[in-house]
């Protein structure tokens, strides 16, 4: 009765919701084909042109307007984000493998790991560059300190996805296999982690996308201008004038980060369809 | 059986304990230490470009003198209680469609994976955004003024306190929505069809059974956004023209002239108001058990 009046009213109150989302993100794609190298950052678009795009690329002749200085920070961040992949997944898989069996004082670990991900990044940035600088003297590096820094912050996302995948997984195939006399780390090799796969691949997306993104960190923890990772790049547009080509860039990032994430859904189809087949041949034999 | 018996009688069996200790170690050296060290450092000694360990208590005497500083913790507790209140008014009954209302699971699925997806723009250039749409000549106004709902075009829509919380409010309400769509789906249907047969109204069921079950969904969001917002600084920083300055922008600008006991002290308040957050909603809802 309620529901045929209320869910109509919810749905267009959903549409609305999601062109509040939409709304910066339409009007930034929009701006970003203002016309170049005169057009500004706001309406009204005088022109339609791709020039600040073709700008990233450095194919316009040289103006007023300097590039965007993203060449070499784009690489770092790439660079950065797989680094910060690669050890807080192996992190994350070891400490939910550790979590399958209680142990003392499991609470407090847990609690301390998850703050990871809620301690805000001006912290741990802040507190990380008084160590090295103060404490220990060394210089801060993207690839040093603002990599332990993005580790500390990624690693319990890496670790909550692997504990809800470890929760639901079924002990007596891992027993099965250790009673025939595998051992341990030949069973986690070719059992376990073939059956994990599905959560490594979504902790992995998450502590690469996070790394790529943040911000905070980088800010403290990394070095000088030779150590600007991307997010820093755009931040050091944010003190002098916009234009446009901080929108096209903008943009970009959005259409590679849906690359990433098409390349994310295909290995998942992929190894949900192994899984598949391989279940298949057992019931054949 | 004890953690004791049990290592002895499953030996290097699934899970040892020794896994977790690069854990422990990483978290210890790279975020608690670090947050010691803030603490640490906000006695130390500041002169103008350098700072000694002598112990002292002038910046933290100075922090609660000054009217910049106080200010600005009390402008972070008002954005974050402001922003808390838009994302929970303007997410719930997001939430409520996506995760009751909708009956096919793809649906609900595909909804939640529309909000996500603005995430993938990079936050930076998300918030810078906000610029063209809230300025003087921006969208807002311009189809504001072409619907002749206004004559003059709103100029508090940028630069003030005001954008700072509508730039927070898009940013973060996903993360409301999420979890409280999550908890709602998980409503066994039954209990609301039997409280329908009953007799009750929607507003009657709404506030006995669905609203108190999706309550920790409610914190959990909370927990993100507060998180979030309190530890801000790019947001208020790009959206007011440096007018709203929170303890993050405090931060920002002290370790900027190189004053880091001032941004120690700062830090430690920021840490402690962190602390005091969390520690509340987590006394509401037990976190692991919701897992």
């Amino acid at each position: 009765m309620e529901s045929r009046v209320l869910k109509p009213i919810l749905a267009v109150y959903v549409v609305a919701f999601i062109l509040f989302l939409y709304g910066p993100f339409f009007v930034l794609t929009i701006l970003s084909f203002q016309q170049g190298p005169d057009g500004g950052p706001q309406f009204p678009i005088t022109e339609w042109s791709t020039y600040w795009y073709r700008q990233i690329f450095g194919l316009t002749p040289p103006s007023r307007i300097a590039p965007l200085p993203v060449g070499e920070a784009l690489i770092r961040s790439l660079v950065l984000a797989f680094m910060t992949m690669v050890t807080s997944t192996v992190l994350g898989v070891m400490s939910a493998q550790a979590f399958r069996r209680k142990f003392r004082g499991s609470t407090f670990v847990f609690y301390l790991i998850v703050l990871g991900m809620m301690v805000p990044g001006v912290l741990t940035g802040l507190g990380t560059s008084l160590l090295a600088n103060n404490v220990i003297g060394i210089t801060r590096h993207w690839y040093t300190t603002a990599f332990a820094t993005h580790v500390a912050y990624t690693f319990p996302f890496a670790f909550l996805v692997m504990l809800a995948i470890l929760n639901r997984f079924d002990g007596s195939v891992e027993e099965a296999s250790w009673s025939l006399g595998v051992t341990p780390w030949t069973t986690f090799r070719k059992v376990t982690f073939p059956l994990i796969f599905p959560g490594v691949l979504s902790a992995m997306l998450f502590a690469f996308t996070l790394s790529l993104d943040e911000f905070p960190r980088s800010l403290f923890a990394a070095g000088g201008s030779e150590d600007q990772t991307l997010p820093l790049a755009i931040y050091g547009t944010f003190s002098v004038e916009i234009h446009p080509n901080i929108f096209a860039f903008g943009v970009l990032t959005t259409l590679f980060s849906f690359a990433l994430l098409s390349v994310y859904g295909i290995l998942m189809g992929l190894s949900v369809r192994r899984a598949r087949k391989m279940a298949m041949q057992e019931d054949i034999t | 059986m004890t953690d004791a018996t049990d290592a002895i009688a499953v030996p290097n069996r699934r899970g040892s304990s020794w896994l977790i200790l690069p854990g422990i170690i990483w978290m210890a050296l790279f975020m608690v230490l670090p947050i010691l060290m803030i603490c640490y450092v906000s006695f130390w000694t500041q002169t103008t470009f350098n700072i000694s360990s002598t112990p002292t208590l002038a910046s933290w005497k100075q922090f609660f003198a000054s009217d910049t500083y106080t200010g600005a913790l009390w402008t972070t507790v008002r954005i974050w209680l402001i922003v808390l209140f838009t994302t929970f008014a303007i997410g719930y009954p997001t939430a409520l469609f996506v995760g009751l209302f909708v009956k096919s699971k793809t649906l609900s699925t595909v909804l939640l994976v529309i909000c996500v997806i603005p995430f993938w723009t990079s936050f930076l250039i998300r918030v810078l955004a906000w610029r063209p749409m809230l300025g003087k000549e921006g969208a807002i106004n311009i189809i504001l003024m072409k619907l002749h709902i206004i004559s003059h075009p709103i100029e508090v829509l940028l630069f003030t306190e005001l954008s700072v919380i509508i730039g927070m409010t898009q940013i973060y309400c996903v993360f409301m929505v999420g979890p409280i769509a999550f908890m709602l789906g998980r409503i066994d249907r039954n209990i609301i069809e039997a409280a329908r047969d009953l007799g009750a109204g929607f507003g009657r069921i709404f506030w006995k059974i669905i609203f108190p079950l999706s309550l920790p969904g409610v914190i959990v969001g909370a927990i993100f956004v507060s998180v979030m917002v309190l530890g801000e600084f790019a947001t208020s920083g790009a959206l007011s023209g440096r007018k709203v300055n929170l303890l993050g922008n405090i931060i920002v600008t002290q370790v900027g002239s190189l004053k880091w006991a001032m941004a120690s002290v700062t830090g430690v308040i920021l840490t402690v108001v962190m602390g005091m957050v969390i520690a509340a909603f987590l006394r509401i809802v037990d976190l692991k058990q919701e897992l």
